[in-house]
């Protein structure tokens, strides 16, 4: 009943989505109030018939309702319940609508949110967002019908690809989605901003807001798929540069870029086409990553099947996209021309720009990496790879570049610095780098980028460090506040500063843990149960790994082999870790469960490679033969820890309210100031007498409507 | 069951998106008063300009001789845009009036119009006067009037941030 | 104007950087994606191409795969997908992917030693696009008459290994 209810939602979905686009459009041409209206409770209507929907899978998946296609090819009986839950997003037909939900989701909450705000430009932002949900529905409808029957209803499905019956499964994937589908609500304002001609402050600090959230959760999905490839790929790494991977990449790299410029856009009205084209790039980015997987024009071992008509469909969109967007900011060139120029080649306007580059530069060439081979069999008709060797060698340079200019940038002042206070800001933390190589050279590791990273990303630090350091003194000496205080007092009265900062380490950490990699050890070995194994880490430490035997265990869905592996640092005892290999019964087919023990610094990983073939037949130990391969991967933690700072960060950064100076929201604001009318000109004269009546204003005298939390 | 729920769903549906059509029931198509105008966007900007250039110099990023330079250039940047807001302000007022006179309005709204619009020129004077020789907030970027201990805008104290136009004898000299 | 010419100059400067790591990173790490026909083809026009890094993509001969777990070895043989006639053996000393059967399709990099061996360094095994297709061909009237649900599992095609690890990242 659900099942049915829940297409014949989806079915209405489209008219609701395609009569709310033409009338907000109308509308907002028109002026017309009440056609606006309809338009945006249309957009809450998607939403919630886009939930019937996918609650239509859920429960299809949870009732085992093998006669939807869908459901047989990606569940079975004896499937664990929350993996049925997240069968929703399991496969490309349920992806999809997942992916109409989420966006329904965003749309919605911006319609609502704005409900009062600009409203000038709200007809065509929810025009714009119900046009990019009718074309998903659409997608779903009649190219990847979710819903679709079987002429016969089989006894049990064929089973989840025990990849991903894990939970990050059930974490990764919606935080993936919702970073994407967010990307839409900044690029339908951008769009409406163009469309309405109001291209004045406001829509771009509405855009930075929703692309700092957006940001947010494609950040964690992409870090969270590092995490989830790390756990259950079961090769020791964590990044492939798989065509999927780098497609998630793009966007993250463009609004990367976009957080950086907006904010010469915001405090010096520069770069205006530029950041309108950098939003359309990160929405068009988007939709082709989503064009990357779903088409499976580019062999990779990640992607779905290939399907022209997913193909063509998004192509074509990309292609409307694109014209729309060339077309609009053409249209609108005049509006978008520069307030200023540029002061000086030595600014932080010059180091975000440089930023910029960098981070396009990185960009162009993940994207440039990805289809080349494509591209070459188009025009040749000779197959090449182009494989992990070309993004490292590329994009490690670039990376360490963007690395240095986040120290740069912050000690850089804005719009012009000297060369005289650059040097006295610089020495300090470029000689803390400096001792860090030379340490680093001096201690024996001849690695020249994981040198140069250890040694910038301490540069960095220090900066960062001094930073907050020489805010929080300033403050305590000024305001008389303990440091403690002092220091949240400092990152609350500039969030977005502070919060940036934050992040910053965050990606330091996480680079120092990528440069891990160049220290990776590994040994291989087959064992007898008794039988032990010795793995030097790069750290100096010595691991002995005991092979103590193997025993079964039957899951829900499957069999256990599991090795246990008594486990010693330096001939020490620290425990014992285990290592599994398992048989699905649906689908049949084995897989590995690595055994990972973390410590600050490193990971033991330990991998159950081959069993010999009796296994099944006994418990013997002659029976008990295994391969194990025995990585020791130092700095990985680094990657997770830097993660989480860099989430922590965003959040800061990105935390509704703040100072917004020199506003009275309401003008109501009469009695407030007590002027003192000066008759003199521009020239600040510091000879004029103050009377001191005039000046302390006690903190009463606030309207209600200031951000009280700025002191 | 699940026929008679889709219908129902549907119905519902169709008629809450339709019932503002129908109605005539309308969404709000103009700029909010509570929303800053495009004035009052660069005003800030150049009042968030004038705290970092405030914390650069403190942080020792910025030379006393840029320091000062640039102080001047935004606040001729903020004068310009608050000379903007009250135009800006002036206009809207203007329009206001005919509106309601054109409706002929209550009188009680046209005098509650008149009373906001003498405290939003105080305002602006007081703004301006401060911008020219006042003290900015390192908490908020408000500028007060030389010699204030405490920001008009949120309350912090005011002292020892110095009048940089004269950076140590004035506050101290004027304000005790 | 000069200030305006300086930041074109650092622009067309970043933009070259840019570029030229690309060409080079392009130049220094392409490898030729081949077929078994076409590398033993090639190997014998260019002997060159022995000891240089190839991506190949072939069928696992069924029953040719051999353990060798002292050696820690792996050995099977791959062939051509056009001609299965034309084989490789290929030797490789790393844990094999879960979804390796001897039935698979894999995609390896490696080096082409001469003699029909080929040394891989990485083995993937491309069931990805079975997997999704399969239904196609069910749609197709395959399973007829009388075929029960168990007809369409033959085809094992379950590995896509990691099909649905995308079908989160799309």
């Amino acid at each position: 009943m659900i099942p049915a209810l829940g297409e014949f939602a989806l079915w209405i979905a489209l008219p609701i989505s395609i009569w709310g686009g033409v009338l907000a459009f109308l509308g907002g041409k028109w002026g017309r109030g009440d056609l606006v209206l309809s338009a945006e409770r249309s957009v809450h209507a998607v939403l919630l018939l886009l939930a019937v929907a996918s609650a239509g899978i859920i429960a299809a998946f949870l009732g085992d309702r093998f006669d939807y296609w869908y459901v047989s090819n990606y569940s079975s009986r004896n499937l664990e319940t929350y993996f049925k839950v997240s069968g929703l997003w399991a496969g490309q037909r349920g992806s999809l609508l997942f992916w109409a939900l989420n966006l329904a989701f965003f749309s919605s909450l911006a319609v609502w949110l704005n409900r009062k705000r600009n409203r000038e430009l709200m007809p065509y932002v929810s025009g714009i967002l119900l046009v990019i949900l009718a074309f998903f529905i659409v997608i779903t409808l009649f190219i990847t019908p979710p819903f679709e029957r079987l002429p016969f209803t089989p006894q049990d499905g064929r089973g989840l690809n025990p990849q991903l019956q894990n939970y990050w499964m059930t974490i990764h994937p919606p935080t993936l989605y919702l970073g994407f589908t967010a990307f839409t609500v900044p690029f339908a304002f951008a769009l409406a901003a163009l469309i309405s001609g109001r291209l004045d402050a406001r829509w771009i600090q509405i855009t930075r807001k929703w692309i700092l959230t957006s940001w947010f959760f494609l950040t964690l999905g992409i870090v969270f798929g590092m995490r989830w490839a790390y756990e259950e790929l079961g090769w020791g790494g964590y990044w492939f540069w798989d065509p999927v991977e780098n497609a998630s990449l793009l966007p993250w790299i463009v609004a990367t870029a976009f957080l950086h410029s907006v904010m010469i856009q915001e405090s010096r009205g520069m770069l205006k086409i530029w950041n309108m084209a950098l939003v359309c790039l990160t929405f068009i980015m988007t939709i082709f990553a989503t064009f990357l997987t779903r088409s499976g024009l580019i062999e990779s071992v990640h992607s779905f099947a290939l399907s022209l008509d997913i193909a063509y469909a998004f192509l074509g969109f990309m292609t409307v996209l694109f014209i729309v967007c060339t077309v609009l900011i053409l249209w609108r060139l005049p509006q978008l021309r520069s307030d200023r120029q540029f002061e000086s080649f030595i600014s932080r306007e010059s180091a975000f720009l440089l930023n910029n580059l960098a981070l396009l530069g990185a960009g162009f060439a993940v994207l440039w990496g990805t289809m080349f081979p494509l591209i070459t069999e188009g025009l040749t008709g000779s197959k090449v790879a182009v494989g992990p060797p070309f993004f490292n060698q590329v994009n490690i340079p670039i990376g360490l570049v963007l690395l240095a200019l986040m120290g740069i940038g912050p000690v850089i002042a804005w719009r012009r610095a000297s060369t005289r206070n650059l040097k006295k800001n610089f020495m300090i933390p470029v000689g803390a780098g400096l001792a860090t190589g030379l340490l680093l050279v001096a201690l024996g590791v001849r690695h020249l980028y994981a040198i140069l990273t250890f040694a910038i990303g301490v540069f960095v630090l220090w900066v960062i460090v001094t930073e907050f350091w020489k805010g929080t003194r300033a403050r305590a000496r000024i305001e008389g506040e303990n440091w403690a205080i002092a220091f949240l007092h400092l990152v609350r009265r500039n969030r977005r500063r502070w919060g940036g900062y934050i992040v910053h380490v965050g990606v330091v950490v996480m680079f120092m843990g990528f440069a891990g990699a160049a220290f990776d050890t590994e040994v291989r070995q087959s064992l007898m149960p008794g039988e032990s194994v010795s793995v030097a880490s790069a750290f100096g430490h010595e691991y002995t790994l005991t092979y103590e035997g193997l025993s079964t265990a039957r899951g829900q869905n499957m069999w256990q082999w599991i090795a246990l592996m008594r486990v010693e640092r330096d001939g020490e005892h620290v425990g014992s870790m285990t290592t599994e290999r398992r048989f699905y019964e649906a689908p049949p087919q084995p897989m590995t469960e690595v055994g990972i023990r973390s410590t600050f610094t490193e990971d033991l990983y330990v991998i159950l490679s081959t069993l010999d073939e009796q296994v099944g037949m006994g418990n013997e130990p002659q029976f008990q033969r295994a391969t194990f391969q025995v990585m020791v991967n130092p700095l990985v933690p680094w990657i997770w820890y830097g993660g989480l700072v860099i989430a922590i960060g965003t959040l800061i950064a990105m935390w509704p309210g703040g100072p917004i100076p020199g506003h009275r929201p309401g003008r109501t604001t009469g009695s407030k100031v007590v002027g003192r009318e000066e008759g003199g000109g521009g020239t600040p004269t510091p000879d004029s007498t103050q009377d001191p009546d005039s000046g302390p204003k006690t903190p009463t005298s606030r309207p209600s409507g200031t951000p009280a939390g700025v002191g | 069951m699940g026929f008679f729920l889709g219908i129902v769903l549907a119905t519902l549906v169709v008629f809450w998106v339709l019932y503002p059509v129908v109605a005539g029931q309308e969404a709000p198509m103009e700029r909010d008063d509570e929303e800053l105008t495009e004035a009052q966007h660069r005003k800030r900007v150049a009042l968030f300009a004038l705290r970092d250039v405030e914390y650069d110099y403190h942080a020792g990023k910025l030379d006393e001789e840029d320091y000062l330079k640039m102080k001047r250039e935004i606040s001729s940047e903020a004068l310009e845009a608050l000379d903007a807001e009250e135009a800006e302000w002036a206009e809207r007022e203007g329009r206001r009036a005919a509106q309601a006179e054109a409706r002929g309005a209550e009188d009680s709204e046209a005098g509650e119009v008149g009373g906001r619009d003498s405290g939003v020129e105080d305002e602006i004077q007081a703004l301006r006067s401060s911008l020219r020789e006042g003290v900015i907030c390192r908490e908020c970027g408000q500028p007060s009037p030389r010699g204030s201990r405490f920001c008009g805008e949120c309350g912090s104290a005011l002292r020892a941030t110095g009048d940089p136009i004269e950076p140590r004898t004035s506050s101290s000299g004027s304000a005790s | 104007m000069s200030r305006d010419r300086r930041f074109f100059a650092g622009l067309v400067g970043v933009a070259a950087m840019v570029t030229w790591l690309v060409w080079t990173g392009i130049s220094d790490t392409m490898v030729y994606y081949l077929t078994p026909a076409e590398l033993l083809d090639r190997a014998a026009a260019t002997p060159e191409l022995i000891e240089q890094g190839v991506k190949v993509s072939g069928d696992v001969v069924p029953g040719s795969y051999q353990a060798a777990s002292d050696e820690l070895l792996h050995r099977f043989t791959v062939s051509d997908p056009d001609d299965p006639d034309v084989q490789i053996t290929v030797h490789f000393r790393h844990p094999l992917p879960d979804t390796f059967t001897d039935e698979a399709e894999v995609v390896m990099e490696g080096r082409y030693v001469g003699n029909g061996v080929f040394e891989a360094t990485e083995v993937l095994t491309k069931c990805g696009s079975r997997y999704e297709a399969l239904p196609e061909e069910m749609r197709d009237g395959d399973y007829g008459e009388g075929a029960d649900y168990g007809d369409y599992g033959e085809d094992d095609g379950y590995g896509a290994e990691p099909s649905g690890y995308v079908g989160g990242v799309g």
